[in-house]
């Protein structure tokens, strides 16, 4: 059980406040998506390609049409040109992908949208959708991913870069380390299905869809449905989980949409959970080959990281972490590179820590296979490496308190005394092992907006097209307000996730608080100077307003994220507000860190791996709520478990589709396989991120913990473990 | 829907028909108050697709409504009675997040047919604080122990709780984790989840 749940307030620690919606959340009355009741509403059904590559041939929709309650099938056929060809958010537009929506008869991908069916019931929708009878003609064979011998890399230089000599460093060195890692493809599957319903009424449209990007898919449907903007509005009141996997327009919205007009009637679809697994983006499986070289004393002398990453035909798409991994530790010498593999796969997207997780997989075992390698302890390894200044651009971090959340951590974890070889700890029939790596994740903010309204009675309404997807956004903002203008957070109310408010960034990139907060700030900065108050120390605003006579005062304020262009807050209106930061800044590299200590137990006879312990201390600057952070990185470091040894997405490489497309065969971490995992939040002071100090918690806490668990293993059994996901027949 | 789906449905007249009947006998033992001349749809040829009357009692209150015979208890209670606290994650009863109670024990509503729902007592999260709003003990402690993020999750997850709690297994964390594990939490609030479920189950007094 965990005893640091609830942290309380402390320096850089606000108040660990309960959640804005709770009450909603346990009563059942927060209505997502698939839950707005709309008058009349139809039900649609996708049909989805059963072959990787290759064309539509023909659709026989004759039993279909015959169904009783059959309203309408959209085909590529049947649908016109109602759907506009637009670029991808890789390409400058607004799409998770290039492919248009029922855009022809090609055939990119296993589960692309190839028919829509609208009916009176979900049942018969589902029914006429069986009834669809498709005719392909299957191309070539499709390429799966990585593994087939087809699949050819590419470089990307762009995310290619060297400093110093690392081939003579590398050569000369004392002690090296050279390995091979890959990670699987993984699916955000989110518990909320990917539910769209829309309405038309006088010529506007109504979206109701979870969604991280609200405005992202407004703009994106009036380029796609050649409407203006203001005709579209898209509410996104409460998210099921999203992990990146609900970030961008995908196909569905556009096709619900057109549905819905062509049949006068609201129409709501809700795609299966296998369906899920095409409807949006994912984590594309990634390979790394990395080298290290190292002084008899542990410092770095050389450091190449070299990754591929399977993507799409359509579209070019890399995390391209090396950007990170490269800038944790110093070295002179350092050579990154960055490949993609085009496979016949719908295209890639993100997934809560994107590169983060699979390449800081590769490096921090890597940094663990040179421990061992000489004979000297990982923390100490981490130790000698640390560095305030990034070693390719030789930038300042903005804050580092790395070696800080190892000593807070490793202190919480009892790390002292560990035998240093492998095999050694021994709890009856299981083999005990402990390990650590660092965690690490980008600080990104972008511009936002936000308007906030102080009434006379005390009360104060706070708004932004923020996102609330699980990691507190109501309660941060109606907290924020509440500080800045001294009421009680009782008297605050709050309204995000709907395109009619002020807008917001994309809530990726766990840049929301760190974006949406500064703006909120500004508006009770200019509410504040209204009533002639100073500005940046605690104030109760209520004396002066009483004395003021005014009713209402109300304040909308635009804030510009470090790193943006000054015209980029036309972005903000055209949803095109993303996150700026992290190591893409001309003056400074923006870090969170922390450091994960895993306790693993592999069962002598069995192989069974359980994971009894996990402790994580992260430096993330201002923590405004302790309460949804702490939620934030537990539930982050039970992913790293998943990455570790559970999550994979299976393909079948004679169609290139997921064979385990579903919740019983993608395995998650479940109740059971979670025991103590604790997350210590080490205070920061970080006056230059951005105005409220913040650097975000959403996916730090995914990021060292596969590694640790892999560095575990192998102290437990002496079996190095360079694939993922770890499992009992790595172990045989 | 993919081939790999396909196989799972329903799709020849006669499974249909053996489904319809199946569910059919079910409800016999109802008919009498649910005030529906069900069986005449016995005697004559079913036609699978027509719409069936059902009675439904859920939080107490007894629902009439029209039903597909495939329709699920889940979609049921989302789409026709407008209760849509209990939450569909997969339809294929590997999620939990449709959990109700059915006569006083954690079913998966979306493995239950309507139709079989009749006769039998269905509690939703919507059913469980009292008319004044007071929050069941179990709601309580999922808001003091912070058992959630996106909320999805929830509903199913309170519910499986309070019956976890009924069945004498929220004994230690240990047995808490094993028969919680039913119910999947993407946002992983599993800890805190643990910390509720033994915080209510003192309250409940089980
Ligand atoms: S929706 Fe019923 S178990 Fe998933
Ligand atoms: S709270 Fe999000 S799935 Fe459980």
């Amino acid at each position: 059980m965990t005893d640091t749940l609830f942290p309380a307030a402390t320096g850089t620690m606000g108040q660990p406040e309960r959640r804005y919606e709770a009450r909603e959340k346990v009563t059942g009355s927060a209505a997502y998506a698939s839950d707005v009741k709309l008058a009349r509403t139809a039900h649609a059904y996708l049909v989805t390609s059963s072959i990787g590559r290759g064309r539509l041939q023909s659709f026989d929709l004759t039993a279909a049409r015959a169904l009783p309650g059959v309203i309408d099938i959209l085909t590529h056929e049947t649908i016109g040109d109602e759907i506009r060809q637009t670029p991808s958010i890789y390409g400058g537009g607004y799409m998770a992908d290039t492919l248009r929506p029922l855009g022809s008869a090609e055939i990119a991908h296993w589960g692309q949208p190839v028919a829509m069916v609208v009916a009176e019931t979900y049942e018969a929708a589902r029914e006429a959708a069986n009834l669809v009878v498709v005719s392909y003609a299957a191309e070539v064979a499709p390429v799966a991913g990585m593994g087939s011998s087809v699949a050819t890399g590419q470089a990307l230089d762009p995310m290619g870069f060297a400093v110093g000599d690392f081939d003579t460093a590398y050569r000369t060195a004392n002690v090296t380390v050279d390995a091979n890692y890959t990670t699987p493809a993984q699916h955000q599957n989110p518990m909320e299905l990917f539910a769209t319903q829309c309405v038309w009424e006088a010529g506007r449209l109504t979206v109701h869809e979870p969604s991280q990007y609200v405005n992202n898919v407004k703009f994106g449907l009036a380029a796609q449905l050649g409407l203006d903007p203001s005709r579209i509005r898209v509410i996104s009141t409460y998210v099921g989980g999203a992990f990146g996997a609900k970030g961008f327009l995908t196909h569905r919205t556009a096709l619900v949409a057109v549905a819905a007009r062509r049949i006068g009637r609201p129409v709501k679809l809700v795609p299966t959970r296998a369906q899920g697994f095409t409807v949006s983006g994912y984590r594309a499986e990634t390979r790394h080959h990395v080298q290290l070289a190292a002084t008899q004393d542990g410092r770095l002398t050389a450091l190449r990281h070299e990754g591929w990453e399977v993507t799409s035909r359509a579209d070019t798409v890399a995390m391209g972490a090396v950007s990170m991994t490269a800038r944790l530790y110093a070295c002179p010498n350092i050579t990154a590179r960055v490949n993609v593999v085009a496979a016949d796969r719908s295209t890639p997207g993100f997934m809560r820590a994107p590169g983060e997780m699979p390449y800081a997989f590769a490096m921090e075992t890597a940094l663990d296979e040179l421990a061992h390698k000489l004979q000297m302890d990982p923390v100490a390894l981490r130790r000698v490496n640390d560095t305030q200044t990034e070693p390719v651009g030789g930038l300042p971090y903005t804050s580092r308190s790395l070696m800080l959340c190892f000593d807070t951590a490793a202190a919480a974890f009892g790390w002292q005394g560990r035998p240093s070889e492998p095999a050694t700890m021994r709890d009856g029939d299981w083999q005990v092992g402990w390990g650590c790596a660092t965690a690490f994740y980008p600080t990104h903010a972008g511009n936002s907006a936000a308007r906030v309204r102080l009434s006379a009675d005390g009360r104060v309404h706070v708004e932004s097209a923020g996102h609330e997807l699980g990691q507190g956004m109501y309660t941060m903002m109606a907290q924020v307000a509440a500080e800045e203008l001294g009421v009680p957070i009782a008297q605050v109310t709050v309204a995000l996730g709907d395109t009619d408010l002020p807008p917001a960034v994309v809530a990726g990139g766990s840049s929301s608080t760190a974006s949406v907060a500064p703006a909120i700030m500004a508006a009770c900065d200019a509410i504040r100077r209204r009533l002639g108050i100073a500005t940046g120390v605690p104030a109760d605003v209520m004396p002066a307003m009483e004395a003021s006579g005014l009713g209402t005062i109300e304040e909308f304020t635009e804030v510009r994220a470090h790193g943006t262009a000054p015209d980029s807050l036309r972005g903000l209106y055209r949803g095109m507000a993303l996150p700026a930061g992290g190591v893409h800044l001309p003056d400074r590299v923006q870090f969170a860190l922390g450091a994960q200590f895993v306790e693993v137990r592999v069962h002598r006879r069995t192989r069974e791996i359980r994971v009894p312990r996990v402790i994580g201390a992260f430096a993330a600057g201002r923590i405004i709520n302790p309460r949804t952070a702490h939620g934030q990185l537990v539930g982050g470091m039970i992913w790293g478990i998943g990455s570790a040894l559970h999550e994979h997405s299976e393909i079948d490489t004679r169609n290139a589709s997921y064979i385990n497309a579903n919740l019983a065969d993608y395995l998650v971490p479940v109740n059971a396989d979670v025991a103590d995992v604790q997350a210590i939040m080490v205070e920061e002071e970080d006056r230059l991120v951005n105005r409220a100090g913040v650097k975000g918690v959403g996916e730090i806490g995914v990021v060292g913990v596969a590694a640790a668990i892999s560095n575990a293993i192998f102290h437990a059994t002496g079996i190095r473990v360079r694939d993922l996901p770890i499992r009992i027949e790595h172990l045989m | 829907m993919s081939d790999s789906e396909r196989k799972t449905e329903p799709v020849s007249k006669r499974r249909r028909n053996f489904l319809i009947g199946s569910a059919m006998t079910g409800v016999v033992p109802v008919i009498g108050w649910a005030g529906q001349a069900q069986a005449t749809t016995q005697a004559a040829p079913v036609d699978a697709r027509a719409a069936l009357n059902v009675a439904l009692r859920v939080n107490g209150r007894l629902h009439q409504v029209q039903v597909d015979a495939r329709m699920t208890l889940l979609d049921a209670l989302r789409e026709e009675i407008g209760l849509t606290g209990a939450k569909k994650g997969c339809d294929h009863g590997q999620c939990g997040a449709c959990t109700v109670l059915v006569d006083g024990r954690r079913e998966l509503a979306c493995l239950t047919l309507a139709v079989a729902a009749q006769g039998r007592e269905v509690v939703t999260i919507e059913g469980l604080a009292a008319p004044d709003g007071t929050l069941h003990p179990m709601q309580e402690a999922f808001v003091a122990q912070d058992a959630f993020q996106c909320g999805y999750c929830t509903p199913g997850q309170i519910l499986s709780a309070i019956s976890c709690v009924h069945e004498g297994h929220a004994t230690s964390p240990d047995q808490v984790r094993e028969y919680m594990s039913g119910n999947l939490c993407r946002c992983a609030a599993y800890p805190n989840i643990v910390a509720a479920v033994l915080q209510a189950s003192q309250q409940m007094g089980d």
